[in-house]
């Protein structure tokens, strides 16, 4: 069947038909992806046919057990019920509320938003550095006996065996020679390239019988009537009786340290969630910093999260609460930076640890707690980068000076960043501004 | 499909009795199946032949692609539930998953001998054939649906030809897919309706036999002309295009890019249009007979499986299960629907014959007939014969072979112990249809007792009104002894015959049923912006359940013009039944239109609108507010969409005075 290239020609329509990821950041909905995948939702997957408006078609249902009363609620409606039995090729209505998803990982998601934003963040900062034990590649002339290289132990007695070997019967003619000395054969062994050793010789010299002396007139007589064999020949007619090992050649291997990099980055993310802070500055700030989140991940081998609620105190919580949280107390943004900094110090030090701080409110805070305790605490704590985002949908309103204040008060550095987002369509711009500042340090 | 292996050998041996035994027993019941060829697949090949739309070969396209990733996901959340596929083709062709269990493919395989007969007798069916529904020998879908796969896929991979324009040109085609008139048989589907143009009136002066001399004088050649031609413009948006393919088949063309006009088609692209368009007849009587299908299916496996003991014991636990749960599932289930409706018609048909007849007893009158009748007499009195209700091999010397109940011919061979005729297996084998009918007389079983004696007093005296032979029998007992037990069956097989779904929820869901099963419309609140019931009324659910039938539960679209403002613009009418469009929807039809045209394509529609004022005036009464029904047409010249104000006399061409299917009460949520 052709249904496999049907199959792969409906994957790249999909591809083609998926929001584009500035569209899915600002309206799409963000809640069906969590930090291992991320869930694009795909355009108008079907093709498009002359169809009722689904609000005004209404229709029919079922009650369950009796009949329900007219004006009451039905909730959304149940499509009918899907064919089973492909008999049929589409059931009236039984498509609608269906959703397909393009789903990617963290690292796709950084690298499409890269692309589509124009960003170029390369994680910096520290590189953390870890020792590793690696393998089995260094030596040295001491160690426990399993880790002794033996293999080379053998190869090197091998060489030297070779290397001392010599034709001993070649040499005991040559003793044999009308008038030879132990010095006169030494020497002309040693031109015959015969690696034999002049004390072999002086040992050897008395064990030829007199009578046997004086059988060659020459050396060049001898050499011609006797056959030399070589090292080879002798090693297979006679095998290897013994290996020299020596001591000098023993090496015990142990393994290399190898530096591992590896980047790590943690994310503190902090949220105003005092009673102004009500559902629409809420949704902005979740649209800001979940894609920031994604992002982040992607590009780091390594990221960890922080999740600080404040009003006037500030409070870790769970990722799946943050952007739920409400209270009614007022606000001191500094409890939070209090908080984020006590953290920081004991689980991620800046030794080892990219830091990134992400801020978000409506810019309301306790009068001089910006001033006062906030921006020295900003200064204070070290990080690639502070942010601070403010979400006032409609405009900000007058006491809100937060974000203000803090851009005055860093007007001139570079590791903070104040964005302000006050409607959907300005988060990619917010996410741009944050991602494309960097402490250059 | 792979007789190669070993299972699927195993499970054909397995089946090829019941599947002999099930086309013999549908055949007993009174049906007329096609001859039903099974394959084996596996679950693989099921989900293909899932995506497929029940066929093995299909053009390429990314749409069955889309099906099958569907269906993959599906079936991994445990949602699929593919038991059975059989394809209208003659033979038909069936396809049994090789694992389902044996007591789940003797009632795919009961089911599906069903589907066979509903698709050899249904003339919506037919109309895909010669229009008749008698002679559909030819019917050769699969090879047929092999054959345009191969011509579009030769398309496809034509290195002449660009593949993103094919298939460019078949997404254009199918967004318009259901635009035809599915209500006519396909070899005539494109002629003009007839009274396509009046005749010219000098033919009818002559059929007048108006002398030469009158007609000079009263009617001039150039007033002729004039007449002519007005009236034939007249009729040409009198009587809208239903076979919108057809339409741009004949009159359709292509924009090209590089001369910047509109062109002739491709030899291509006819092709795909041709085929294309031949493939949405071929489907249209499925998608118009959904209801019906199933629920005559499931009516006749249910009758097999469990009245016929087509299961065996402990089979027939797992098949009870499967029954519940297919009948079982949730929102509108077509087996539900469907099959309720067809016991329904029996029920009645066989309680008219029983009245009629008792009605014919002397002394019993319309309204005396719930005080004399002994509804429980009559209840014995109907049970089947007990030689007929229970045979097996011990009462075979009971049956009468002249009996018309008895099958003469196999009670014979059965007697001289022809291994073929199993009694004690398949008691059916010995009987007639119309002994089988006195077995399953639907007044008998348990749960309609008291069907009988529910006869409303309008029917009986409907049913009495024009009877004259009112005192033909003498006491009850011959009354119903003179019952056709056949009368039910007959009358179902007539219906389904001549129905579709639209006419027969129609003339079936009754008023009973609808209260029943508690159904109720819904529509959306404009005050509280979300559904809310909108009418228990047995005529509005009615109303709007027929919605969900009507043209495919689509909005009919029709071309008014082919020649708009005399611009050769296409002219397209959304024929307003109350329902809106989804305009969001209908403009990206309209640009693929637009591929189809090569000109400026134009629809016309209605809309529903809400001005500020009446908005605000409802939310401060709470109440509903009142819309507005605003003609508009759109049109789409290849690059932009415009808006405009339809024409007066254009709307009233497209909104229909007599229907709407918007089912909100006046005093809503007051």
């Amino acid at each position: 069947m052709g249904l496999r290239e049907d199959l792969d020609r409906f994957r790249e329509v999909g591809e083609r038909r998926r929001d584009d990821l500035t569209e899915f950041i600002r309206y799409g909905d963000l809640g069906g992806s969590d930090a291992d995948s991320i869930r694009v939702p795909i355009k108008m997957i079907d093709l498009p046919e002359f169809a009722y408006d689904p609000r005004d078609r209404g229709g029919v249902g079922q009650g369950d057990g009796d009949t329900p009363d007219v004006g009451q609620p039905v909730g959304e409606p149940q499509p009918a019920d899907g064919d089973d039995d492909g008999d049929d090729d589409g059931e009236p209505g039984d498509e609608a509320g269906d959703h397909e998803y393009y789903e990617m990982d963290p690292e796709e998601f950084a690298e499409e938003l890269d692309e589509e934003l124009g960003l170029d963040l390369e994680p910096k900062g520290k590189e953390v550095v870890e020792e590793v034990e690696g393998d089995f590649t260094e030596l040295t002339r001491a160690g426990p006996d399993s880790t002794l290289d033996f293999e080379r132990l053998f190869k090197k007695g091998l060489k030297r065996k070779l290397a001392t070997d010599f034709d001993e019967e070649f040499v005991r003619e040559a003793m044999r020679v009308e008038g030879a000395t132990p010095d006169a054969v030494f020497r002309w062994c040693r031109e015959q390239n015969v690696l034999v050793s002049r004390a072999w010789i002086d040992d050897e010299w008395a064990s030829i019988p007199d009578e046997e002396r004086g059988r060659w007139e020459s050396f060049e007589e001898m050499a011609g009537s006797v056959e030399r064999t070589t090292t080879a020949e002798r090693i297979r007619q006679d095998g290897i009786q013994e290996v020299p090992f020596r001591r000098e050649d023993e090496r015990y291997r142990h393994p290399e340290v190898v530096e591992e990099t590896e980047k790590n980055v943690v994310v503190v993310n902090i949220r105003d969630v005092s009673g102004s802070m009500r559902e629409g500055k809420r949704e902005l700030v979740e649209r800001t910093f979940t894609p920031l989140d994604w992002y982040l991940t992607g590009k780091y081998d390594r990221a960890e999260f922080v999740y600080i609620a404040h009003d006037a105190e500030a409070w870790e919580v769970d990722r799946e609460d943050f952007f739920g949280i409400r209270s009614g107390g007022g606000t001191r943004i500094s409890s939070a930076y209090e908080l984020a900094a006590e953290i920081l110090e004991e689980r991620y030090p800046w030794a080892e640890w990219n830091r990134y701080v992400f801020a978000a409110g409506d810019s309301e805070n306790s009068s001089n707690d910006t001033k006062e305790n906030v921006v020295p605490m900003m200064e204070s704590i070290p990080a690639n980068l502070h942010a601070y985002v403010e979400t006032q949908p409609g405009g900000t309103a007058i006491n809100a000076t937060h974000a203000e204040e803090v851009e005055r008060a860093f007007e001139d550095e570079t590791g903070v960043v104040v964005t302000y987002v006050s409607d959907p369509a300005d988060v990619t711009d917010a996410i741009y501004r944050i991602l494309s500042t960097e402490d250059t340090e | 499909m792979r007789d190669d292996r070993i299972n699927a050998r195993r499970e054909a041996t397995r089946l090829t009795e019941p599947v002999e035994e099930a086309a013999n027993l549908a055949r007993k019941l009174g049906l007329e199946p096609y001859p039903v060829n099974y394959w084996i697949v596996d679950h693989d090949e099921m989900n293909e032949l899932i995506a497929y739309g029940g066929f093995q070969e299909r053009y390429p396209h990314w749409r069955w692609g889309m099906a099958y990733d569907r269906q993959q996901k599906q079936d991994q959340f445990g949602m699929g539930k593919a038991f059975e596929i059989v394809n209208n083709d003659n033979p038909a062709h069936a396809f049994l998953q090789e694992s389902n269990s044996l007591a789940d493919q003797k009632a795919v395989i009961t089911h599906v001998e069903a589907h066979a007969d509903f698709f050899a007798n249904n003339e919506w069916f037919g109309l895909f054939g010669d229009g008749q529904g008698d002679d559909r020998s030819d019917l050769d879908a699969a090879a047929m649906l092999e054959r345009h796969g191969e011509t579009i896929r030769s398309h496809v991979e034509d290195p002449d030809i660009d593949r993103e324009e094919v298939e460019r040109f078949i997404d254009a085609v199918l967004c318009l897919e259901d635009t035809i008139d599915q209500h006519r048989a396909f070899a005539r589907a494109d002629e003009r309706r007839e009274s396509d143009a009046p005749p010219d009136l000098r033919e009818r002066l002559d059929d007048l036999d108006v002398s030469d001399d009158v007609r000079r004088q009263a009617f001039d050649e150039e007033w002729l002309d004039d007449l002519a031609e007005a009236e034939e413009a007249a009729a040409r948006l009198d009587e809208p295009h239903a076979d919108v393919l057809a339409f741009l088949q004949e009159h359709g063309r292509q924009f090209d890019e590089e001369t910047g006009r509109a062109e002739e088609f491709d030899p291509w692209q006819k092709e795909v249009l041709d085929i294309l368009r031949t493939e949405s007849y071929y489907f249209a009587g499925q998608k118009m007979t959904k209801v019906m299908n199933e629920g005559w299916a499931s009516f006749w496996e249910s009758l097999m499986m469990g009245d016929e003991n087509f299961a065996d014991g402990d089979e027939f636990v797992t098949y009870a299960d499967h029954m519940a749960r297919v009948l079982g599932s949730p929102g509108l289930n077509p087996y539900k629907l469907g099959m309720e409706l067809w016991e329904y018609v029996e029920n009645v048909t066989n309680r008219r014959e029983v009245v009629d007849n008792l009605l014919r007893v002397e002394g019993v009158t319309w309204r005396n007939f719930h005080d004399v009748i002994d509804f429980e007499e009559v209840a014995e009195l109907l049970a089947p014969d007990p030689e007929i209700e229970s045979v097996t091999a011990e009462t075979l010397d009971d049956l009468d072979p002249s009996d018309p109940r008895v099958d003469a011919d196999a009670v014979e061979r059965a007697r001289d112990g022809d291994m073929d005729v199993n009694v004690d297996r398949y008691p059916w084998k010995v009987l007639t249809t119309a002994g089988l009918a006195e077995r399953h007389f639907s007044l008998c079983r348990p749960q309609n007792r008291g069907f009988l004696r529910r006869i409303p007093r309008a029917e009986l005296e409907r049913l009495a009104r024009y009877m004259f032979d009112d005192a033909k029998y003498d006491t009850v007992a011959d009354a119903v002894g003179a019952v056709d037990y056949t009368v039910g069956w007959e009358r179902m097989r007539e219906l389904r015959e001549s129905h579709n779904d639209v006419t027969f929820i129609d003339a079936f869901l009754s008023e009973e049923f609808v209260t029943e099963n508690d159904y109720f419309t819904y529509e959306y609140s404009e005050a509280t912006a979300d559904f809310r019931v909108a009418s228990t009324d047995p005529e509005d659910v009615k109303k709007k359940l027929l919605l969900q039938f009507t043209n495919f539960g689509k909005p009919t679209v029709a071309v008014y013009d082919g020649n708009f403002e005399n611009r050769n613009e296409l002219l397209l009418g959304h024929q307003y039944n109350g329902i809106a469009l989804d305009i969001e929807q209908a403009k990206q039809v309209l640009e693929r239109t637009y591929d189809l045209w090569g000109r400026p394509v134009n629809l016309m529609t209605v809309v529903t609108e809400y001005d500020e004022h009446e908005l605000e005036i409802a939310r401060r009464r709470n109440r509903e507010p009142t819309p507005t029904e605003v003609g508009r047409r759109i049109r789409y010249d290849g690059e932009e969409f415009e808006t405009h104000e339809l024409d007066p006399e254009l709307k009233e061409r497209i909104a229909a005075a007599d229907i709407d299917y918007d089912t909100k009460p006046d005093e809503w949520l007051s």
